[in-house]
């Protein structure tokens, strides 16, 4: 969009500051190649319109796949088979970990506005205008004036754009509330198979000493005690299995993505339904057990 | 068939452990098969829909994949010529996309579109594709005609939303508020077409390349070349070769283009390899426990068995059987949970971004059935042959003795 007509539109209207943020700017850029000096190989003659003393800031993965130091001397242009320009490393920087960006593998410089808008030929252009109002509060009204105010632009509110971003994240999300799900449902019926087979392992037990006396009631207590204790202890080791996996699965993604970004969280929400449910999900299955066991003939079940 | 006979009783005697157990065999066979499903879904699901177009090779600017970014081919005219000169290609058709704003001009009278989500002052936004009608590989027409100069072919998405050949498309470039009356253009609906790439819900159309290049000022480049090879050649030799000579450019077989989507979507294989083996393991430890204490329940009626000279081998194997009719009950019914599951799993990660909606993250192929069931099989009498063996070396005297009510 152009500068120009977009900042006067913006004018319109309260705002505090425009802040042009494009360092993403024009996208050709994305497909340039930048070459360490020495090592460049040969490329055509440099364009006749290089900005002055030409600085740029390239991403740390960038630089040390290119072993690109500051101060190095580069060549950038907007195709890798057109003419570049002569440029010189600023500095090395750590782009903020991105979720959005992880799968990616696009390198990244920045470049002052102008010299990346005369490197891709788009004079007076920007893919986007950052927009800080003297009333936030007005920003929804604001942005349904903007698009027909000025046509050929859209605003969104910074809201939007964090959830189009985070559009693959919450399938992902979505698809892992499924996958647990799947997962709560086998491990419910294999704690209820487990509990069933544990409550009638003491089924001569049991009827021993309801021959003895021994009320249900107190019966039931004791095995309803005995399936919440099983539940809470595995519970607590799966849950200590499950924070060592997250320990395990965020060393290999950062690893793999080169990333701070923490891609397993175990919250201590987490670990309280993971508790609940296992204590639950024992304690009916025991439950069920244990009434159908204390209905059972005690004298036929001793043999007699 | 005595065998068989004594191992279902058995599992009759209990039929709530029983069927506790199928149920929890059940599910983990169910995840295993999803996840078989998963695992190599998309790399069959990618192939089949670069493969369907029938061009074997992908050129885009060097250090991009088509369509990743805007980055475009320049002197594509020049790029396409050598290409074609080359002995081992049989076509090339170049590609130029762009978002564009669309009005809508019914043949009967002005109209505009649907509001959409996108709906931009009576606009919305439309991903144009600049194609050459007669040596294309992004779309099947399904009604009408290709794309003549001033005609466009519009995606299934927006006929749907009511747009009918003959009616009027106005095209123009977002950026051309300012020069709008030269950078836009009007374009007759000639033809209603599928777009194998289309994303879900995207909308899209293709005009003439020359028609979209003038109208986004983009004179003479592309943003993809799709080459067409000649019969018998090697798509991953020729595409070695091309990108030596054309360094400029990023050259990649269909092979190659899918080993790079493997890469970016590898988190799902990944995934599907750590819940699957969970569902093995849950099926062995099911099946090993439900097993294991079975057999307990029984040292007294083995040592019996074996006492009146049946053999070992006959009652380990009475074991195993018992075994294998949980898991086959256990098998059928997880297979078709599997299927069931795998459809709501699809219909989630359908809403996956930037994804042709063509493409399938499950995907079915008898043989991830055979691979499921025979797992689920395996686990469950590898799980029960432990305990099977141990009961068997358990003296015949002391356990009688023990045993004795």
């Amino acid at each position: 969009m152009k500068v120009g007509f977009v900042r006067s539109g913006l004018r319109r209207f309260r705002v505090l500051a425009t802040a042009v943020l494009v360092a993403s700017a024009p996208s050709n850029v994305a497909a340039q190649e930048v070459h360490a000096g020495g090592d460049a190989p040969e490329l055509p003659d440099t364009l006749t319109s290089c900005p002055d003393r030409l600085e740029l800031l390239v991403e740390r993965g960038l630089a040390e796949q290119q072993g690109i130091a500051p101060g190095a001397p580069v060549r950038v242009g907007a195709q890798p088979d057109a003419p570049g320009c002569h440029a010189t490393v600023a500095g090395v920087f750590q782009p903020e970990a991105d979720p959005s960006e992880i799968a990616r593998d696009r390198r990244r410089i920045i470049l002052h506005l102008p010299d990346l808008a005369a490197l891709a030929g788009r004079a007076d252009e920007v893919d986007r205008f950052s927009v800080r109002l003297a009333d936030p509060a007005e920003a929804e009204e604001l942005a349904g004036r903007f698009g027909s105010l000025m046509p050929g632009t859209r605003a969104l509110r910074a809201g939007e754009v964090a959830a189009r971003a985070s559009t693959t994240f919450e399938v992902v999300r979505r698809f892992h509330r499924a996958i647990g799900l799947i997962t709560i449902t086998a491990g419910g019926v294999f704690l209820a198979c487990i509990m069933t087979l544990k409550v009638q392992e003491r089924r001569s037990q049991v009827a021993a000493l309801r021959l003895v006396g021994i009320s249900n009631r107190t019966l039931l207590s004791w095995l309803m005690l005995e399936a919440a204790l099983v539940s809470a202890i595995g519970g607590v080791l799966g849950i200590a299995i499950g924070r060592a996996a997250s320990g395990v699965i965020n060393a290999y993604y950062q690893r793999v993505y080169a990333t701070t970004l923490d891609f397993s969280i175990v919250t201590g929400e987490t670990i309280g339904i993971g508790l609940a449910l296992a204590i639950v999900l024992g304690l009916i299955a025991g439950g069920v057990g244990s009434v159908r066991l204390l209905q059972v003939d005690a004298l036929e079940e001793v043999g007699r | 068939m005595l065998i068989f006979r004594y191992s279902a009783r058995e599992l009759l005697r209990h039929p709530a452990r029983s069927l506790l157990a199928v149920l929890g065999v059940a599910v983990a066979c169910a995840m295993l098969l999803d996840m078989l499903m998963l695992g190599g879904g998309l790399n069959a699901s990618f192939r089949s829909l670069l493969t369907s177009a029938g061009y074997e090779l992908r050129v885009s600017p060097a250090g991009t994949l088509p369509f990743d970014t805007g980055a475009t081919i320049s002197d594509a005219a020049g790029v396409s010529a050598s290409l074609e000169a080359d002995p081992a290609i049989a076509g090339v058709a170049p590609v130029l996309g762009s978002n564009l704003l669309a009005e809508r001009w019914a043949s009967s009278g002005e109209t505009s579109m649907d509001d959409g989500p996108e709906e931009e002052g009576g606009a919305v936004r439309l991903f144009v594709l600049g194609v050459d009608p007669e040596e294309q590989g992004l779309y099947r027409l399904t009604a009408g005609e290709a794309p003549a100069a001033g005609g466009a072919v519009i995606g299934l998405e927006l006929a749907e939303e009511g747009v009918e050949i003959g009616d009027t498309l106005t095209l123009r470039a977002p950026a051309s508020f300012a020069d709008a009356g030269r950078r836009s253009g009007r374009y007759v609906v000639l033809g209603i077409a599928e777009f194998l790439y289309s994303a879900a819900g995207e909308r899209t159309a293709a005009i003439p390349i020359s028609s979209l290049a003038e109208l986004t000022d983009q004179p003479d480049r592309a943003s993809l070349m799709m080459v067409r090879l000649a019969a018998g050649e090697d798509p991953d030799g020729v595409a070695d070769r091309l990108r030596a000579e054309y360094p400029g450019l990023e050259i990649a077989s269909i092979g190659q283009l899918v080993e790079t989507a493997a890469r970016r979507l590898s988190y799902f294989r990944q995934l599907a390899a750590i819940l699957g083996t969970v569902s093995l393991i849950v099926t062995t430890l099911l099946i090993g426990t439900i097993m294991a204490i079975s057999i307990n329940d029984r040292y007294g009626t083995i040592a019996a068995l074996r006492a009146i000279g049946i053999s070992r081998r006959s009652i380990v194997t009475a074991f195993l059987v018992e075994s294998l009719l949980l898991c086959v009950a256990a098998a059928v019914i997880g297979l078709g949970l599997g299927l069931l599951v795998a459809g709501q799993l699809e219909r989630i990660l359908s809403d996956f971004p930037g994804l042709p909606s063509a493409i399938r993250f499950f995907v079915f192929e008898p043989d991830r059935l055979a691979w499921a069931a025979a797992g689920v099989l395996v686990a469950g009498v590898g799980a029960a042959l432990v305990p099977a063996i141990r009961a068997m070396n358990a003296p015949i005297a002391a356990t009688l003795h023990r045993e004795e009510p």
